[in-house]
């Protein structure tokens, strides 16, 4: 083998001989070197002979790496370990945090409490953020928005979410959710990833890697960025939350844009036609192949599969994103939004026909839920933005049968405190961030409908019950999908990583239809 | 030499006969040392067991290559000497430790009958060669491998439990007569806390030492009354004192106690757990209360039960040869085989027809998912769909089909799910499927059976049975 050009081995590199030392310790150095070579090597052997045993044919069959570049190891047949009630998941992700009790855990008796310090018994020892550590008080701002109780459940929903109001018999509504992180990086790694720290897989890569593609001609896993209002505080979001960490990079998200064409140098410049293309791109897979036998890097595998998913998207993707084959019904469903592209609707929209094409992971991210000051005038903008798509989104999978069998959650990183931040009058106030609880909800396949789960204290900043830590979230979501979290694993960095995380996790049973 | 060879055999044997009714087992721990050696018995127990078995091979062999019958008296004499070792660790291990029980005893005389039984085969293996008494030594080795089998079952019983070896046995296999399982526990007072909860933590971490096979410390707690009934130190549980019953309180020592519980390394109870016992022995210890004060116990979720297909692992070969060339696949749904295939077809919609669908025919009895949407079927599928007996879910959406036969679904009891949305069925047309009693959703949005007049979100797509 010959040295890759961003390999550091030091089979290949200046080794400890080169370096100015003394002879003996070198002579140590290699005698270790030597052995832990041997072993190392024999360890290779032996697993190649093992998954050549395993895997039967398909190893030997050259063909077989055309069309599946890197075939997964021998146990995942074992996946899904169990039936999943859902075989795909939508993920509409709030970026930012939003305030969950002005949109769904109703706290009436804080309309008493207005401009009220919050008692020192309910904040605790509780480090707030730089943003609002320094205040001299901590008023209480009730939500100024009123609330009503809707469908068979009764459940609690603010005037500011008319649309998913009508919905709640179909959701299942976590007021309980919590983090362990109160800025807004490390929190929504938490929830994308199961870690505050980058570099690990997030969950649509686990499930992609685990559950495999049900469609070969898209992605496995999606990422949908919706446009971003300049009213609105919006955070960034990075590649960083649909990476695949230490998995293949074939596992990571594959976003489509906004605006313009949804995939960069998808379509073929002029003058080049589709049978040159694929000339081209067999051309290149033998150089690729060649590179492979020489330096054995599995990247090289991950980046023939992408060429060749590029290749069928390009046929995919138009069909995908032409939306003129939706009847006006579509249209009266989600609204005037979503016939702009890049908007929240439109992205829920999206989503759907993604969904009807089996594509297994959709993420949505909507950006702007920061709302640190003038609640009373961002958050309707938000809400606006994104109650009538997500409702819609629920009904169109419901009436066209999807919903039997695909997940959707909706959620952020992390809710948003009681007291005001900055200064409170009756029509402005800012709420900061608040990992202790906020409101999520779930529908579809594997968990129970029309539920209300968890409960807050009356100030919205404790939970009294049932709390639902990110980790047992995550755990719940991949149970739907027929994964045991703890068996869904892959070792890196000589740990069995896994989604969960290293504190022990659980499915949350009360969440999930019987 | 040969003069005191008899009379020293028969000395062993009366010794080997006494040794049992001198120190009974009593179920109480003597000296540490009598233990430590003893623990040897587990690794020593392999020789004796190793050596008989090359005895035979040894003496048929010796019919071609005469060199090895002399190998084989070698063998027989070093199998009497560890064989009496063996026993003597044994007898340490079980008297030292305390341990007695019905596994033990057999166990024991097992030991006993088999070192006898090769001491015997040693001695009269001179007369077979010589050819005066024909056949005797060849039974009676014949016997003793018997014997060898039966006690190393019953040891084996003693440390890995009574169903060890039947555990996993292949379902069918179980019903053979004679074959050991573990008996239901008739005793229990069926829907109590101590059956439900109790019991059940006993079962997982207790009973391999302190049950019938096996009874440590003269404790047993594999019934309610033996539980109640205590050990050599007497009760081990007092009604309403958890701080007083003997069994509380080693449950919890600390970890690393000599006399912590479960003992031998092994896991410690959980902390609910530990917390049920105390309520449970606080509030009373009956063996018919059924719930207990200030316990909440999270009702058990359980998954429903999927019908299950027969086995088609013989058609593996086939099915991966679906798989590998790219469009229609076949997908299991779960690891476990019983639940079932997935037929897949989204790759090559466009293409997929009628004639296609009726070659998956050869896997209809083990197919409960086919998803046909978009393709190019037309209402004569449902002639080969009619064949997929344990078919739960059918996804017809977006194809052209008119649902002209319809009715041929229906003897699929099954039939959970069926999507036909966006298709031109009629009210008429999926009338025959009203009357399925576990079809609970049938899906009809943007079809000519939808009604018109009513907004999309409120059309009765789903409907729910009783």
């Amino acid at each position: 083998m010959k040295q890759h050009p961003l390999c550091t081995d030091p089979d290949h590199g200046p080794t400890i001989l080169d370096l100015p030392i003394s002879d003996g310790l070198k002579m140590e150095w290699a005698a270790l070197q030597t052995r832990r070579h041997f072993l190392g090597k024999m360890g290779k052997v032996l697993g190649l002979a093992a998954m050549a045993t395993l895997s039967g044919d398909r190893m030997l069959a050259g063909s077989a790496y055309a069309t599946n570049p890197t075939p997964p190891p021998p146990e995942f047949s074992k996946l899904p370990y169990f039936a999943p009630k859902a075989k795909r998941a939508i993920y509409l992700f709030m970026s930012g945090g939003p305030p969950q009790m002005d949109l769904l855990d109703y706290k009436p008796k804080l309309a008493q409490l207005y401009n009220k310090d919050i008692p020192d018994s309910v904040r605790g020892t509780q480090q707030l953020t730089g943003m609002t550590a320094g205040q001299a008080r901590f008023p209480i701002a009730p939500s100024h928005w009123a609330f009503k109780q809707y469908g068979k459940s009764g459940a609690w929903v603010s005037d500011l979410l008319p649309y998913t109001a009508q919905m709640v018999d179909d959701l299942t509504i976590i007021r309980s959710t919590n983090t362990d992180a109160i800025n807004h990086e490390p929190a929504i790694m938490l929830m994308n990833t199961g870690n505050m720290n980058a570099g690990k897989p997030c969950l649509g890569s686990w499930l992609s890697y685990g559950l495999g593609s049900m469609n070969d001609n898209l992605p496995t896993f999606m990422v949908l960025l919706s446009k971003t209002n300049a009213k609105e505080n919006n955070q960034p979001v990075s590649s960083r939350l649909w990476s695949s960490g230490f998995l293949s990079s074939e596992y990571a998200g594959v976003g489509l844009r906004s605006a313009g064409d949804p995939v960069l140098y998808l379509s073929d410049p002029k003058g080049i036609d589709r049978d040159v293309r694929r000339k081209m791109l067999d051309a290149v897979n033998e150089i690729n192949h060649q590179t492979y036998q020489e330096l054995g890097d599995p990247e090289t595998n991950s980046r023939i599969s992408q060429y060749e998913m590029a290749y069928r998207m390009q046929m995919s993707v138009p069909e995908l994103t032409n939306m003129s084959d939706e009847p006006q019904s579509t249209w009266d469903l989600y609204g005037p939004d979503a016939k702009e592209p890049g908007t929240f609707a439109y992205n829920c929209l999206m989503a759907r026909r993604m969904a009807e094409r089996d594509v297994r992971f959709v993420q949505v991210y909507k950006r702007g839920w920061d709302v640190h000051s003038n609640v009373p005038g961002v958050l309707p903008i938000l809400c606006q933005e994104t109650d009538r798509g997500c409702h819609a989104l629920i009904t169109d999978l419901k009436q066209r049968g999807l919903l039997d069998d695909t997940l959707v959650i909706w959620a952020g990183e992390f809710g948003r405190t009681v007291y005001s931040q900055g200064g409170l009058t009756k029509d402005d106030y800012g709420r900061d961030h608040h990992p202790r609880c906020f409101t999520s909800w779930m529908a579809g396949g594997g968990v129970k409908p029309g539920i209300v789960f968890g409960e807050t204290d009356d100030y919205s900043y404790n939970i009294v019950k049932d709390p639902v830590p990110v980790r047992n979230f995550n755990a719940t979501i991949l149970h739907c999908l027929g994964i045991d979290h703890n068996k869904l694993t892959f070792k890196s960095q000589g740990l069995d990583q896994k989604l969960t995380g290293t504190t022990p996790a659980e499915v949350v049973t009360g969440l999930l239809a019987s | 030499m040969a003069k005191f060879l008899p009379t020293a055999s028969i000395l062993t044997i009366v010794i080997l006969l006494l040794v049992p009714l001198v120190f009974k087992l009593d179920g109480k721990p003597h000296a540490d040392w009598q233990q430590f050696l003893g623990r040897f018995h587990v690794l020593a127990v392999h020789l004796p067991i190793a050596l008989i078995l090359l005895v035979p091979l040894l003496e048929i062999g010796g019919r071609f290559r005469p060199g090895l019958r002399e190998a084989a008296v070698l063998v027989l004499s070093l199998t009497v000497i560890v064989c009496l070792g063996t026993f003597t660790l044994g007898y340490l291990l079980a008297y030292g430790s305390g341990t007695m029980g019905t596994g033990v005893t057999r166990h024991m005389w097992g030991g006993v009958c088999f070192t006898i039984g090769v001491l015997v085969c040693f001695l009269i293996r001179p007369m077979w060669a010589s050819g005066r008494w024909p056949f005797s030594y060849p039974a009676l080795l014949a016997g003793v491998l018997l014997m060898m089998t039966w006690t190393a079952d019953q040891g084996g019983s003693i440390t890995h439990g009574n169903n060890y070896l039947t555990e996993y046995l292949p379902a069918p296999l179980k019903k053979w007569p004679g074959l050991r399982m573990v008996q239901a526990k008739s005793q229990l007072v069926p829907g109590s806390f101590y059956a439900e909860h109790i019991d059940p933590i006993f079962d997982a971490n207790c009973v391999a030492c302190h049950s019938e096979a096996k009874i440590k410390g003269g404790f047993r707690l594999d019934s309610y009354n033996l539980l109640m009934a205590g050990g050599h130190d007497g009760a081990v549980i007092i009604p309403g004192h958890p701080e007083k019953s003997i069994l509380f309180s080693r449950i919890t020592l600390p970890y690393e106690h000599k006399k912590f519980m479960p003992a031998e390394g092994k896991p410690p109870l959980k902390p609910e757990e530990i917390a049920w016992i105390k309520a449970w022995i606080l509030q009373g210890a009956s063996p018919a209360v059924t719930s207990l004060a200030g316990v909440v116990i999270p009702h058990g979720y359980k998954e429903t039960a999927l019908p299950q297909v027969g086995d088609y692992s013989g058609m593996m070969a086939q099915i991966s040869q679906i798989d590998a060339a790219p469009g229609v696949r076949l997908v299991p749904v779960s690891s476990k085989l019983g639940d079932g295939l997935i037929l897949n077809t989204v790759d090559i919609a466009a293409k997929f027809n009628d004639a296609q669908l009726a070659q998956f025919e050869k896997f209809a009895p083990y197919v409960v998912d086919v998803e046909l949407e978009r393709t190019k079927v037309t209402d004569a599928c449902f002639d080969t769909l009619g064949k997929f007996a344990h078919l739960r879910t059918l996804n017809l959406s977006g194809t052209a089909i008119s649902g002209q036969n319809l009715a041929k679904l229906v003897p699929l009891s099954q039939l959970t799910y069926v999507n036909l949305s966006g298709t031109k069925v009629t009210k008429a047309a999926i009338a025959p499927l009203l009357s399925m009693q576990n079809l609970h959703h049938l899906y009809i949005y943007n079809t000519p059976a939808q009604t018109a007049s009513m907004p999309p979100s409120q059309q009765p797509t789903t409907r729910s049975l009783p």
